[in-house]
């Protein structure tokens, strides 16, 4: 199936009749046994020169972002372009990007899983990572944004001889929690994923000090048929216990928006909206990873176009739910009669923020419409531009749900607008530098595919060599056999 | 080795020591000294109060200078004296900016081979005896010139006095300030030089160009007066403003008749009966209607009064023809037995300028300058400098550098006048009294006392020196009735009755007037007018004043040219557009400003800034007096700002306007709303509808007199919910819990008895005028930092026409901030209505900014105050997010932190700090506070007498300096505080009632005063809701 515009690859040789890999029906044909997967993915963790230029170019952006944040804190926060009454600004704006992005690995590692969602299979190591590195990077930016960030743990709940707590009234303290939580079960449920496969890895390691260390990463994991239906449960919990998270933490996050006063924030369809929102964001962070990266791995037979062309599905769907909110919104505007909420409405869809609003509607509901074609589905080069305009279009949702609110309130006489100064931007740039450094840095540590969760899929190993086939059968049989939690 | 227990326990305890001992020294020892002898009437912490006069402009007003620990901290109105009545404006409280500005001469200096050079008082007066010596012996003393900032009070007799006594002539009293044509035309046609106007007795004002509100005049008295009769809503006079331009005075106005600049004149000639209506409207470009209708109302309202400001070269015959019109007024408005004396002795700038042609001529030996400033005053065509040049020997005893100081060869910085003793004549048959308030800052001293000490040094003047050579306070009392007794006992009110007999202000003896505006060429008429804030460019060196944004354009730090939207159409430019504005003396490119308020056939441009001279914070903007023709005068003499014509194209090119306005339409919010008169007495009645912001109360019923019913959770129709009760009750989380047993101080019977008061602010917009006086009470009450200037930026927008980096990015830190709404005039059209509104913090019982703030730095107290507490800000931000009024503000630098380039109050401004205020560090939000550190001080003087808290005992900074006493703030829970009665006004509402704030402030409408039987047609069409949203709703 030659459906992407590269050369066909003999191992992308796609089942003909596309199963639906929805299911826990997949397929990787091209993949023949377990010691070709052990092999391909540990492959993966040598370092290559890309990688180094990789590595420094995000470290480079990192202390770029680091050194406007000590300009920041030296001078005041008055270096970023804060214009009152537009008192949030790029910060919140990344903070919530960021947030959005770190929901769709749990998304895909959790829920999906629940679902038995097979597509998630090959791709949701790559998401779980991503998530966890999106949250860390995410929790920064309130940090960043405080007028006194030294003073930052004020906002956590913590014993003290005055007697004084956080305002537990206020959304920003929800955050703390939510924001917190979410870190600390994702980085959990990213960890107990990882065990099976770092014992692989510390089987195949030949360098003392690291096969130590993965050996005490892997909690001493023997392959045991115990230790699997112990790993199968708590992975079924963990997802379990995940998957509510993924909709409170941005329902929580919307919140510092949902409980505010300022048209266009003051709304209650603001939870499902972000979540929603959120989930669209994260799919197209992964599309921009993923293509690359399975390009670069050449695990192009792991991550075929089968899996891409599901994730496809699913980020058109959350394409029309976000596109629904922003026609709810608008109707609500127009339907609540509510002077202040229209005149806002007009101001950002066709004032002063026309432009901002463009970006927003046509990257996040006009051309992921391009997804009902299965062509482009398929077409990783569209598909990897397309993440790169919904990544573009989700900041800008961000953009334009928290400034022109705040530009553009009750008083009219403090109206003003907004433009971000270099600090803001060298932040912004910082944040991508922090992400990609711990990005890169895992990709050469872990295996970006789960290999316990691959085996699953990959034909048993028969008693005789035969060729190419599907066997749906023994597939199965394999399950049974070497996962006995999997299907209780 | 091995280490036992205990040396280890001595090396761990010897360690901690010293990491103690270094961690926690600050580097350097302070050490608090009390006072063992204490000075007289000193009270740590507490203020002393002195009474004394305002020297800002020349009106004179009393004021109190309060006093902590030996420094001035602040000036207020003196409410004992007849002009200021406690009030006072943004210039007189700036006066502390002066004392303490960093720019101030700090010692003596001289000028050796064209460089100033520090030397000492000794250096200073043996120079100044050698050359006044050697001016004598040459037999120059006759022909040297003295010229001083006019004053009243003994100073001009005693100078004179010395002058004489050595051979010279009598000083020129100069103020570019003053209007000398209103003082000339005075002087002729009523014999004293400012009458008082009873505008209470008027049913009709026409002000021709006359800016009485805001810089015209003694400014705070005529607010004082014209409150109180617009106050008296019934009988209130109604305004008419004649003019090219609406200045402040003009946006209070009723109506505005645009006339073109010099046109006034004919205008009163016909009010005189002199020129026909017809022709009057050809030659003023007015509807022949409206002039009319003016014709009509002046004659048959009467009592009415008329005033004259106009500033072109047939400014004298204006007034003179204005006079003419008040000639039955004389005794009912025009007051000319209780004159202001504040302007007598006042000479013609005309004698200056002859005094500087006689420079020119080389004719001058020696110049004294004192305060006076006419290098800047003339404008920069007339060539001072170039005259001033030719004098061998210029001394100067301002106490600030400026441009004329600039060029002299002696400076001998005087006193301020919060450091000298003095006196004043503010009104016939009274003194103001003049007291140092502190020791003086540098190393300055009083310009009387070195006169004396001149002539006491000099053998061969001694003799012929005043009397009582020992101290000008000396000699003060020497001639002070009763005595050094009698000025003791006049010290504490600051003035007492008496008269100053007055020197004679002498006209210019032969003026020219600069020919007719028409016959200078240009494209449109050029009207410069003097900066309500700066006056003639003397305030420029305040941060306050050039931070506090103007009453009418809301422009601060920068210089623009105001232009009608249809002039702005025409030359194709929009708001901050560059024009050039060309004259036949000077060009300058600045920013366009598209003004209502002013014709389309004239560009209108504030004189005061840019000023080289003057230090830091002048040289913001551009100074308009360089397009100034070289001899601008009126038959006066007085200076004719508006007398030339301009070429006016787009430059190419934008600025951003260093302004505070967003939007200046309300969008039918009803956030300043008005009633016209005539529907008073009747609310909710279907005739208040039409004039009402929001159509009658939105909920109750629309304006199609559709009653819509009320609604469980709208804010209740009934007044004032929540205002009554002590506090709001979901407040307080657990403690305002109607069910919890624990409620602390919010318990109403808690001992400290907080919750049984609800601190409440009524501000009236008929009274207001718009003045600002508020926002710099408060910025120096409250140590505000101005954060303007352009250092004070990371020059994130630099701009080259004005300061303001911070400003353009909106993060002025006024607490309190006028607003300034038009209603009408969408299509230029002149017959708009202005609305003020002081917006602060209003202190809801319900406040959205508080359960939003993660660390409660943001919370309730039992007495209705919504409190910040500044140590407890992390810097979210949140609380302003959900602030509807916008009234919360962050500290984006270390404004005051010294070591920091934005630092707001570099030494000695930062003597000027309230001790009782935090200065707040970078990073914290700030609001106003109702002037909490007033109210607990209030409160710990009652109990410390064991008494309880008086109704109306004290006042808040904004409330307190307010000259149009618009402001009222009190306990809102006990009827016996003024407040309450205002709350109950039927003109009273709620900014944003609908949000269930339940503010604490509470506003009454303005007052409209449309023509008798045109009511609807002047103010109909005015109302918020006509200011259409944007299309497409």
């Amino acid at each position: 199936m030659a459906a992407s515009a590269k050369p066909v690859d003999a191992r992308d040789i796609e089942v003909l009749h596309r199963p639906n890999i929805a299911s826990a029906d997949v397929q990787l044909p091209a993949v023949r046994d377990y010691e070709q997967v052990d092999r391909e993915i540990s492959a993966t963790l040598s370092p290559t020169a890309a990688w180094y230029i990789g590595l420094f170019t995000a470290v480079g952006f990192l202390l770029i972002g680091i050194a406007a944040w000590m300009y920041q804190i030296y001078s005041g926060l008055g270096v970023a372009g804060y214009n009152p009454p537009v008192m949030w600004g790029v910060y919140i704006i990344t903070f919530v990007f960021w947030v959005g992005i770190g929901h769709a690995g749990t998304l895909i590692s959790a829920i999906l899983y629940l679902f038995r969602a097979g597509f998630r299979t090959t791709i949701y190591r790559c998401a779980e990572a991503m998530t966890v590195f999106a949250v860390m990077t995410a929790g920064l930016f309130p940090i960043l944004h405080l007028g006194r960030p030294w003073k930052f743990f004020w906002l956590i709940p913590y014993p003290n001889w005055r007697y004084i707590w956080p305002n537990f009234k206020s959304p920003l303290v929800w955050d703390v929690f939510a924001i917190l939580t979410y870190l600390t079960v994702s980085t959990t449920f990213l960890y107990i994923g990882l065990i099976p496969d770092i014992a692989v890895l510390r089987d195949r390691e030949r360098n003392p000090i690291r096969r130590r260390i993965y050996g005490v990463l892997s909690l001493g994991w023997r392959n045991s048929d115990r230790e699997w239906r112990h790993f199968a449960r708590a992975y079924l919990f963990l997802a379990a216990f995940s998957t509510p998270l993924v909709l409170s933490v941005h329902s929580v996050v919307s919140f510092d928006f949902a409980m505010g006063l300022p048209p266009g924030w003051h709304t209650t369809i603001f939870p499902p909206y972000f979540v929603a929102g959120a989930i669209f964001s994260g799919i197209g962070m992964v599309f921009t990873i993923i293509i690359p990266l399975r390009k670069w791995f050449r695990l192009q037979h792991y991550v075929t176009l089968n899996h891409l062309d599901a994730a496809a599905k699913l980020c058109l769907f959350t394409s029309l739910v976000v596109g629904c909110a922003y026609m709810v919104e608008w109707f609500i505007a127009w339907y609540s009669g509510l002077q202040v909420e229209q005149d806002y409405f007009w101001n950002r869809i066709f004032g002063q923020w026309w432009w901002a609003s463009a970006i927003l509607y046509t990257c996040n509901m006009v051309l992921p419409l391009s997804l009902f074609s299965q062509k482009l589905r398929r077409n990783t080069t569209w598909l990897f531009i397309l993440s790169i305009f919904i990544n573009i279009g989700m900041w800008f949702e961000r953009f334009v749900i928290v400034i022109p609110s705040l530009s553009h309130e009750f008083e009219p006489w403090q109206w003003s607008g907004y433009r971000p100064t270099w600090v803001d931007y060298a932040i912004l740039a910082g944040s991508f530098g922090w992400f990609s450094m711990w990005f890169l840095l895992f990709i050469k540590q872990f295996p970006v595919i789960a290999i316990a969760e691959v085996k699953e899929i990959v034909k048993p190993r028969l008693k005789k060599p035969h060729d190419h086939g599907i066997d749906v059968a023994g597939q199965h049989l394999a399950f049974e056999r070497e996962t006995p939690g999997e299907h209780e | 080795m091995t280490v036992r227990r205990r040396e280890f326990l001595k090396v761990l305890g010897a360690g901690t020591a010293t990491a103690a001992a270094v961690g926690c020294g600050t580097g350097e020892v302070e050490r608090l000294i009390p006072y063992l002898v204490s000075p007289d009437e000193t009270v740590p912490g507490v203020s002393n109060y002195y009474a004394t006069t305002c020297r800002e402009c020349s009106a004179a007003c009393g004021v109190l200078a309060e006093t902590r620990d030996g420094r001035v901290i602040k000036v207020e109105g003196n409410p004992e004296h007849p002009l200021s009545r406690g009030a006072i404006c943004a210039r007189g409280q700036a006066a502390v900016q002066g004392l303490y500005n960093p720019d101030r001469f700090r010692h003596p200096w001289v000028r050796r081979n064209g460089s100033l050079e520090k030397i000492t008082w000794e250096e200073g007066l043996q120079l100044f005896a050698q050359k006044l010596g050697e001016a004598r012996a040459s037999g120059g003393a006759s022909s040297a010139v003295f010229i001083n900032q006019h004053e009243s009070g003994s100073f001009p007799a005693f100078l004179d006095a010395w002058l004489s006594a050595l051979g010279m002539p009598p000083h020129i009293s100069f103020d570019a300030q003053s209007d000398f044509a209103a003082v000339a035309a005075n002087r002729q046609s009523y014999g004293v030089s400012w009458p008082r106007f009873d505008f209470k007795a008027a049913r009709v004002v026409v002000s021709f160009g006359a800016d009485f509100l805001d810089s015209w005049g003694p400014s705070v008295a005529q607010q004082l007066d014209w409150a109180e009769a617009r106050a008296d809503v019934a009988r209130a006079p109604r305004l008419i403003y004649v003019g090219p331009r609406r200045s402040l005075t003009g946006l209070n106005a009723d109506e505005w008749i645009s006339c073109k600049p010099g046109s006034e004149l004919v205008i009163a000639q016909m009010l005189g009966g002199q020129a026909s209506v017809a022709a009057a409207a050809t030659a003023s470009g007015v509807p022949a209607a409206q002039l009319a209708d003016l014709q009509r109302d002046f004659t048959s309202l009467r009592p009415n009064l008329a005033i004259a400001g106009g500033t072109g070269p047939g400014a004298m015959q204006l007034a003179l023809a204005v006079n003419a019109l008040n000639q039955a007024n004389v005794g009912s408005t025009v007051r000319v037995d209780e004159p202001v004396t504040a302007y007598d002795g006042l000479d013609s700038p005309a004698v200056a300028r002859a005094a500087i042609e006689r420079m020119r001529a080389g004719a001058v030996p020696i110049l004294f300058v004192r305060g006076a400033n006419p290098v800047h005053a003339f404008g920069k065509a007339a060539r001072v400098a170039e005259a001033i040049a030719k004098v061998p020997f210029k001394v100067s005893f301002s106490s600030v550098p400026d441009e004329t100081t600039e060029l002299c060869d002696l400076i001998l910085p005087d006193n301020h006048s919060l450091e000298s003793w003095g006196d004043a004549a503010p009104v016939r048959g009274m003194v103001g009294l003049q007291q140092p308030a502190m020791d003086p800052v540098f190393d300055t001293r009083a310009t009387a006392d070195v006169l004396l000490e001149l002539s006491r040094r000099s053998p061969a003047t001694a003799a012929q020196t005043p009397p009582a050579p020992d101290g000008y306070r000396n000699w003060l009392i020497s001639r002070f009735p009763g005595g050094a007794r009698g000025l003791t006992a006049a010290l504490p009110a600051g003035l007492t009755a008496g008269t100053i007999a007055p020197r004679a202000g002498r006209a210019g003896v032969t003026v020219t007037a600069s020919p007719a505006i028409e016959s200078t060429t240009g494209d449109m008429y050029l009207l410069l007018y003097q900066h309500p804030l700066l006056g003639d460019g003397r305030g420029a060196n305040k941060p306050w004043l050039q931070e506090l944004p103007d009453p009418v354009t809301k422009i601060c730090w920068q210089t623009v040219a105001e232009i009608h939207p249809r002039a702005a159409e025409r030359l194709g430019v929009v708001n901050g557009d560059l024009l050039t504005v060309a004259t036949s003396a000077g060009s300058l490119t600045l920013p366009a400003l598209v003004y209502l308020g002013v014709r389309d056939d004239t560009v209108a441009i504030a004189i005061g800034r840019g000023r080289d001279g003057m230090g830091r914070y002048a040289r913001a903007g551009l100074n308009a007096l360089d397009l100034l023709g070289a001899s601008a005068s009126d038959a006066s003499g007085a200076v004719a700002y508006a007398s030339m014509k301009a070429r006016v194209t787009k430059a190419g090119g934008h600025h951003e306007l260093v302004t505070t306005e967003g939007s200046a339409r309300q969008h039918g919010r009803g956030i300043a709303r008005a009633v016209a008169a005539g529907s008073l007495g009747q609310a909710h009645s279907a005739a208040a509808a039409p004039t009402e912001a929001r159509g009658a109360d939105a909920g109750a019923q629309h304006e199609d007199g559709h009653v819509v019913p009320e609604m469980k959770g709208m804010a209740s129709r009934e007044f004032l919910p929540g205002l009554r009760a002590p506090v709001a009750n979901d407040a307080q989380g657990d403690l305002g819990d109607p069910n919890s047993n624990d409620k602390g101080m919010y318990a109403p019977d808690h001992w400290s008895g907080m919750a049984k008061r609800r601190w409440a602010m009524t501000i009236d917009l008929a009274r207001c005028t718009g003045c600002s006086a508020c926002v710099t009470a408060c910025y120096a009450e409250n140590n505000i930092p101005t954060v303007g200037a352009e250092w004070q930026n990371a020059k994130v927008f630099p701009d080259r026409t004005g300061f303001g980096a911070n400003i353009i990015r909106s993060r002025e830190m006024a607490w309190i901030r006028l607003e300034r709404y038009f209603e009408g005039g969408e299509r230029g059209e002149s017959d708009f209505e202005t609305r003020f509104i002081p917006m602060l913090c209003q202190h809801c019982g319900n406040a959205p900014c508080e359960p939003v703030c993660p660390v409660y730095a943001t919370y309730h107290a039992p007495d209705g105050l919504n409190v910040q507490v500044y140590n407890r800000c992390v810097g979210t931000r949140y609380c302003s997010n959900n602030c509807p009024y916008k009234v919360r503000y962050f500290n984006w630098f270390g404004y005051g932190e010294p070591a920091r380039p934005h630092y707001a109050f570099p030494e000695p401004l930062n003597w000027q700090l309230n001790p009782d205020v935090t200065v707040r560090g970078k990073g914290v939000m700030e609001k106003c506070t109702f002037c909490v550190q007033r109210i607990r001080e209030a409160e710990h003087r009652a109990a410390a007498e064991k008494r309880s808290l008086q109704a109306d005992e004290f006042t808040v900074a904004c409330a307190q300096a307010c000259p149009s006493r618009a402001i009222t703030f009190g306990d809102a829970a006990d009827s016996s505080w003024a407040v309450t009665k205002l709350i109950d006004d039927e003109r009273a509402y709620h900014v944003f009632d609908e949000l269930n704030t339940y503010t604490a402030v509470v506003y009454l409408k303005k007052v409209n005063h449309p023509r008798e039987g045109a009511a609807v047609a002047a103010t109909g069409a005015t109302t918020g809701a006509a200011a259409a949203p944007p299309a497409g709703h």
